[in-house]
């Protein structure tokens, strides 16, 4: 009692207003490191499908009816696993996914055994975009602003080229260029074959959008809000939407038909004229953001919102997007890109602990298989 | 708690985001100036605080006097201790409320730094979601991360010794000098827990926040300082003293004569304690050696001198009150 005696009244004040600094500390902290978890895409080839999984686990299907081809393909490491934002790539016998840890893994896609893995002995920064397999080499963007191309049979870095800032975009390889975009603001054409760069182009913005490479222009979106149209050849700007959007643009455009389809973080899809940018139609509304990247199946653009809402534009006269799929659990939200093969598209949606891998008619979004748990 | 991240959060979020662009778009330049404005903003509020909570240190003293005369009677010594805090003008609450008042602010800035801060495609996501339709906004976001020798998203070793260092210097400027035993070790816990803490949180926190605290604890020194009048219990560490020079200093000269006055109209028994008055004019700092005077059981904590070298003006007030 004499030592509550002893304490001051502005004292006890103090001593609350400091709990409540750490308290509010405490809780922030709990923001302070957020745990990546990742939004891997999916790969289909002849008869199989590729994605990761939220438990970092690369998880290989049967196309026709979602059943697993091995049981558990786990790329943890001694560190414990890693998130996964990209797209697998498969070549031949091997599937390759890079992770947030900075390394690319590569699986056996019969067996499901992990071979080999870059670099061997060390770590990159995260690896968010995804991987370009391309005669021989494995490209990919990096964190640390790079752009890597590796030798797949000899396992070596062939080249790297350095961007000013971090690469959360997919390479994308038309001819023997590659195009990639960088937060620096950038979008580069390099040489694949050497790394070598023959242009690059600036936005005002950042770039997280990877690029569509469409009838000899370059299209990406950017975070100062516009849709950007740039020559192929030679990076020569052909046209900058007017349109200013509400948010950034994240999500990999798509074109059919001459139209450009930009999805945007504001929750509408912006429709442009692919020759000169203009507005088409007024932007397509949805129910949330998008995030991610649409696909062209058929004569439709099918496009999917955070909320986990799947929806159909019929590019044809009628643009009013027509819901065809929603996710079974409410609280899963459809982050990674889509992916569409013989009129089925494969849907990976997650909530932060779980995530399930849907395959859907694209015409009438019917389930083609029982969803898949991933985790 | 949507409100508060569509409100406060989301209007520091968007400020730190527009400043930036006249700063090089770097959010380490950003996060400094910030909070120098803000901390400027608040001036007043952190002026009352810190001369409250001085005034209450200057108090201690007669509170611990009352504490031990009226040890078995706590009504009498709330009443007490309430007279002489209504006599010397203080409100007990003075040094805390400003600092509660502060808190939202400085708890938006920090959680608007950690949303600037995003490291993973989630976080930049929910970024997405906190910024308003200023052009400047759009095209500035995602901010420079690297300042000086580190990177603002990850955290520096450095930088937290040196958030620990500052607040040291900080706490160590406004702790009280005190011949209490219970006093001086809950005195010295502050001055060292809180430092140790902040340290070691800067060292797995991103080093944004460590940047924000470096400022924020540079600032406060230099108001301190200028408020309480000099480094207060740095000085007093420096002469390797049992007081300070001047704990009552600039701009607490009306403090002084309300506290003065107290002292005539608390019966408060002597004590065998030493009076040190603090000194307030330059005459007075530079007057002679202290000389502990056993008069009156009032110890001024950080004053330097006795009761015999008190300023004219307040003798001669006191004896007009007599």
């Amino acid at each position: 009692m004499q030592i509550k005696d002893k304490v001051l009244p502005g004292k006890l004040l103090l001593l609350l207003a400091v709990i409540l600094v750490l308290g509010g500390l405490l809780l922030s902290g709990c923001t302070v490191k957020s745990k990546p978890i990742g939004w891997s895409g999916v790969t289909v080839t002849n008869d199989t499908l590729f994605v990761a999984s939220l438990e970092g686990e690369l998880v290989g299907l049967n196309k026709s009816d979602g059943n697993r081809l091995w049981p558990d393909c786990s790329l943890e490491t001694s560190k414990g696993t890693t998130a996964f934002y990209g797209i697998p790539a498969a070549e031949g016998d091997l599937v390759y996914i890079g992770g947030y840890d900075g390394r690319v893994y590569t699986v056996s896609s019969t067996t499901g055994y992990r071979g080999w893995v870059y670099p061997p002995d060390e770590n990159l920064e995260p690896i968010i975009g995804g991987l370009l397999l391309s005669e021989g080499k494995v490209y990919f963007g990096c964190n640390d602003g790079k752009v890597y191309a590796i030798n797949t049979a000899e396992l070596r870095k062939e080249w790297e080229f350095s961007t000013g800032d971090k690469i959360w975009s997919i390479p994308v390889i038309s001819g023997e260029t590659i195009y990639i975009s960088s937060f620096d603001k950038k979008v580069y054409a390099l040489n694949a074959a050497d790394g070598t760069e023959k242009w690059h182009f600036e936005a005002d913005g950042a770039i997280a959008s990877t690029p569509l490479v469409y009838n000899n222009t370059v299209y990406f979106g950017s975070f100062d809000r516009h849709i950007y149209a740039v020559d192929a050849a030679d990076g020569s700007l052909r046209w900058r939407s007017e349109i200013e959007a509400g948010k950034w643009f994240w999500a990999q455009p798509a074109a059919y038909d001459n139209v450009i389809y930009a999805p945007n973080l504001d929750g509408k899809v912006y429709v442009l004229n692919a020759e000169n940018g203009y507005e088409l139609a007024a932007p397509i509304e949805l129910d949330s953001p998008i995030t991610s990247s649409p696909v062209v199946v058929g004569d439709k653009v099918i496009i999917a919102s955070q909320e986990g809402r799947v929806f159909s534009l019929d590019t044809g006269s009628n643009l009013v997007p027509t819901a065809i799929f929603k996710v079974k659990n409410d609280d899963e939200g459809i982050f990674a890109p889509l992916v569409a093969s013989e009129g089925v598209i494969y849907i990976h949606a997650q909530t932060p602990k779980n995530d399930t891998l849907y395959a859907v008619d694209a015409e009438t979004g019917r389930e083609i298989w029982v969803p898949v748990s991933l985790s | 708690m949507e409100w508060w991240y569509a409100g406060p959060v989301a209007l520091m979020l968007n400020s730190l985001v527009a400043l930036s662009s006249y700063l090089f778009g770097s959010l380490g330049l950003t996060i400094i100036i910030l909070t120098i404005i803000i901390r400027f903003a608040m001036y007043p509020l952190t002026v009352k605080q810190l001369r409250s909570t001085k005034a209450m240190q200057d108090l201690q003293p007669k509170i611990a006097e009352l504490q031990k005369k009226y040890a078995r009677d706590k009504q009498r010594l709330a009443e007490e201790q309430m007279k002489l805090y209504r006599e010397s003008g203080i409100s007990p609450a003075g040094c805390g409320i400003p600092m509660l008042i502060q808190m939202p602010i400085w708890i938006a800035l920090y959680q608007s730094i950690i949303r600037l801060l995003a490291v993973t495609p989630e976080d930049l996501l929910t970024l997405s979601k906190s910024l308003w339709s200023w052009p400047v906004v759009y095209t500035m976001v995602p901010l420079d991360n690297s300042f000086l020798w580190f990177s603002l998203q990850n955290p520096d070793t450095p930088l937290a010794v040196l958030v620990g260092v500052t607040m040291w210097l900080q706490q160590k400027m406004v702790t009280p000098d005190t011949t209490d035993p219970q006093q001086r070790s809950q005195s010295q816990l502050m001055l060292w827990m809180m430092p140790l803490m902040f340290g070691f949180l800067a060292m797995s926190f991103p080093s944004g926040l460590a940047l924000y605290w470096v400022a924020s604890n540079v600032i406060t020194i230099i108001m301190q300082y200028f408020i309480t009048g000099g480094w207060g219990g740095l000085s007093r560490a420096k002469d390797g003293k049992t007081v300070i020079k001047a704990s009552v200093g600039k701009g607490s000269g009306d403090l002084k004569k309300r506290i003065a006055q107290a002292e005539q109209s608390a019966s408060i028994t002597a004590m065998e304690a030493d009076i040190v008055i603090p000194a307030s004019t330059p005459e007075e700092k530079t007057g002679g050696e202290s000389s502990p005077d056993k008069l009156r059981g009032i110890s001024y904590p950080g004053g330097a001198k006795t009761i015999r070298h008190q300023s004219k003006r307040s003798k001669g007030r006191r004896s007009r009150g007599r």
